[in-house]
């Protein structure tokens, strides 16, 4: 394949910034059929229009998920990209590799591929673009039967789950993210690889508040880690940061003097319900009031630490902007025990019920976030059989009003209007 | 299920052949059979995968189903 002229893209990698086309440009050296990925957008830039097809048949025998078909409407003059097919490998829980794992991968994909990855996409899964028909099935084979990988999920199903590094690192997971994440995989292999629902479905498990894996702006159903005790506080060392002997912030932020540590205006008066003092040269916290915004431990890790009856909340309903703007997660159970224990019973019962309601209410295309905004919060809490709580109303000050039912009112809506109206003018 | 699975896989390959669009969302052949769980008609739909009778056309976001020449016939259109 012939280099090709690209002097529009060429204006891209004249910024301060790191461009792909130089990065295609290089891959190119010894892939060529790179060169018709820069001459095809080329030409959509000059044309104003995407010279690629929208999807296809495609996968490998007996998944519905994993590739994506990509096919040029211009083959005849970019012949390297007539297929140009997406694979989406499962990332490991974390994202730990070792470099031999790597090293094996991208083997694979110099051998089969055109050798260009992302990773990661915002699934999580590693994607490697660009292959043609024949060789997704031998592809698949050396992936599953030489390295013991699978494919991710795409289209409407199962999306690869993904989780934050929990308890293998992290001192904050209020439970084992790494182990939900693999037995949930396990547990629902079939969802991931063949297409059960009306669009696609993420679940994403963050240890705590912080949210490393963006759980609740990306996934339909974000198990994130919290406690339903008090905050741990060790006074002492309180006391150390006030003094300043601990660098705040774990010494993150320390390439700039920031001044003396002032725990009153970088701690308590930050606080979003304002559940934080000083008295007798301690700290309190009205833990009853914290909303787990996880800020005072993340300044002062070593003073203060989640408490110890922990769990998860789970928030149902995000997505990202393609419809009708972005939404994060609406929290439904404030707090379940996420453990192997019970075969993470809790959280999985929950998780086929949402399913099961979805596929049967969901129209086409709507995530399950658009089908609880369309049916309304009332609605669905009351299918999941959960009880409402005051956390579930989400402007309470500027929308007090209720709807009630007739069963859960006394003497039903059938009243005497009379005797009501003698003691009430209309 | 009303309908047995045989039944149901014939339900769903008359569907596939009449619609006028060769690919078609899972919930269109939620009426083949009303009285059918959405999963069964899920496993029943990807089951006729398996044996070739219908094949999966995939956006990337979003998967359909339809006959396979059906489908290769518009993609070579």
């Amino acid at each position: 394949m012939a280099k090709r002229e690209t002097p529009l893209l060429d204006q891209l990698e004249t910024g301060p910034w790191p461009s792909f086309v130089t990065d295609i440009k290089r891959q190119a050296e010894t892939k060529p059929e790179c060169w018709d990925i820069l001459g095809i957008l080329e030409l959509s830039y000059k044309d104003r229009i995407t010279h690629w097809k929208h999807g296809g048949i495609v996968g490998v025998f007996g998944y519905g998920g994993g590739i994506v078909g990509r096919y040029a409407d211009v083959p005849e003059l970019f012949p390297g990209v007539e297929h140009f097919h997406t694979i989406r490998v499962a990332q490991p829980a974390s994202k730990y590799y070792s470099t031999a794992n790597l090293r094996q991968l991208m083997a694979l994909w110099e051998k089969y591929g055109s050798g260009v990855t992302n990773f990661h996409g915002s699934t999580g899964d590693i994607i490697l673009l660009g292959t043609r028909t024949e060789n997704l099935e031998p592809f698949f084979w050396d992936l599953t039967h030489d390295m013991g990988q699978d494919l991710g999920g795409s289209g409407s199903n199962l999306r690869t789950p993904a989780n934050c590094i929990g308890m293998s690192r992290c001192e904050w997971a209020c439970y084992d993210t790494e182990e939900a994440c693999h037995e949930l995989t396990l547990k629902y292999q079939d969802e991931i690889h063949r297409p059960a629902f009306p669009y696609k479905f993420k679940f994403k498990f963050s240890g705590c508040p912080n949210d490393c894996v963006a759980a609740i702006a990306r996934s339909d159903i974000s198990v994130i880690g919290t406690w339903r005790d008090n905050i741990r506080i060790d006074q002492a060392a309180v006391k150390e940061y006030v003094a300043g002997n601990y660098a705040p912030n774990g010494g993150a932020h320390s390439g700039r003097d920031w001044g003396k540590f002032d725990i009153q205006k970088e701690v308590i008066e930050l606080c979003p319900t304002q559940c934080m003092w000083m008295e007798g040269g301690e700290l309190k916290i009205d833990d009853k009031e914290c909303t787990r915004c996880m800020h005072c431990i993340n300044v002062m890790p070593r003073a203060l630490r989640p408490g110890v009856d922990t769990g998860a909340s789970v928030c149902v309903g995000a997505k990202a902007p393609i419809l009708d703007g972005a939404q994060f997660s609406t929290l439904i159970l404030p707090f379940i025990k996420v453990t192997k224990d019970n075969d993470f019973e809790e959280l999985t019962e929950f998780i086929e019920k949402v399913w099961d309601w979805w596929m049967e209410i969901g129209k086409n295309r709507e995530r399950v976030g658009e089908t609880m905004q369309r049916v309304g919060l009332p609605t669905f809490l009351s299918v999941m059989g959960v009880e409402p709580i005051p956390q579930h109303v989400k402007e309470p000050r500027s929308n007090p009003y209720i709807f009630w039912k007739e069963e859960e009112v006394e003497g039903g809506f059938a009243r005497d209007i009379d005797e009501f109206r003698a003691k009430h003018k209309a | 299920m009303a309908l047995s699975k045989d039944e149901l896989k014939k339900a769903i390959e008359e569907k596939a052949l009449q619609s006028p669009k060769p690919q078609l969302y899972i919930k269109d052949f939620y009426a083949c059979d009303p009285d059918a769980k959405p999963r069964d008609i899920k496993n029943v739909a990807n089951e006729m995968v398996r044996e070739g009778r219908l094949a999966f056309w995939s956006s990337g976001s979003t998967t359909m189903y339809g006959i396979p020449s059906r489908i290769q016939n518009e993609e070579g259109a």
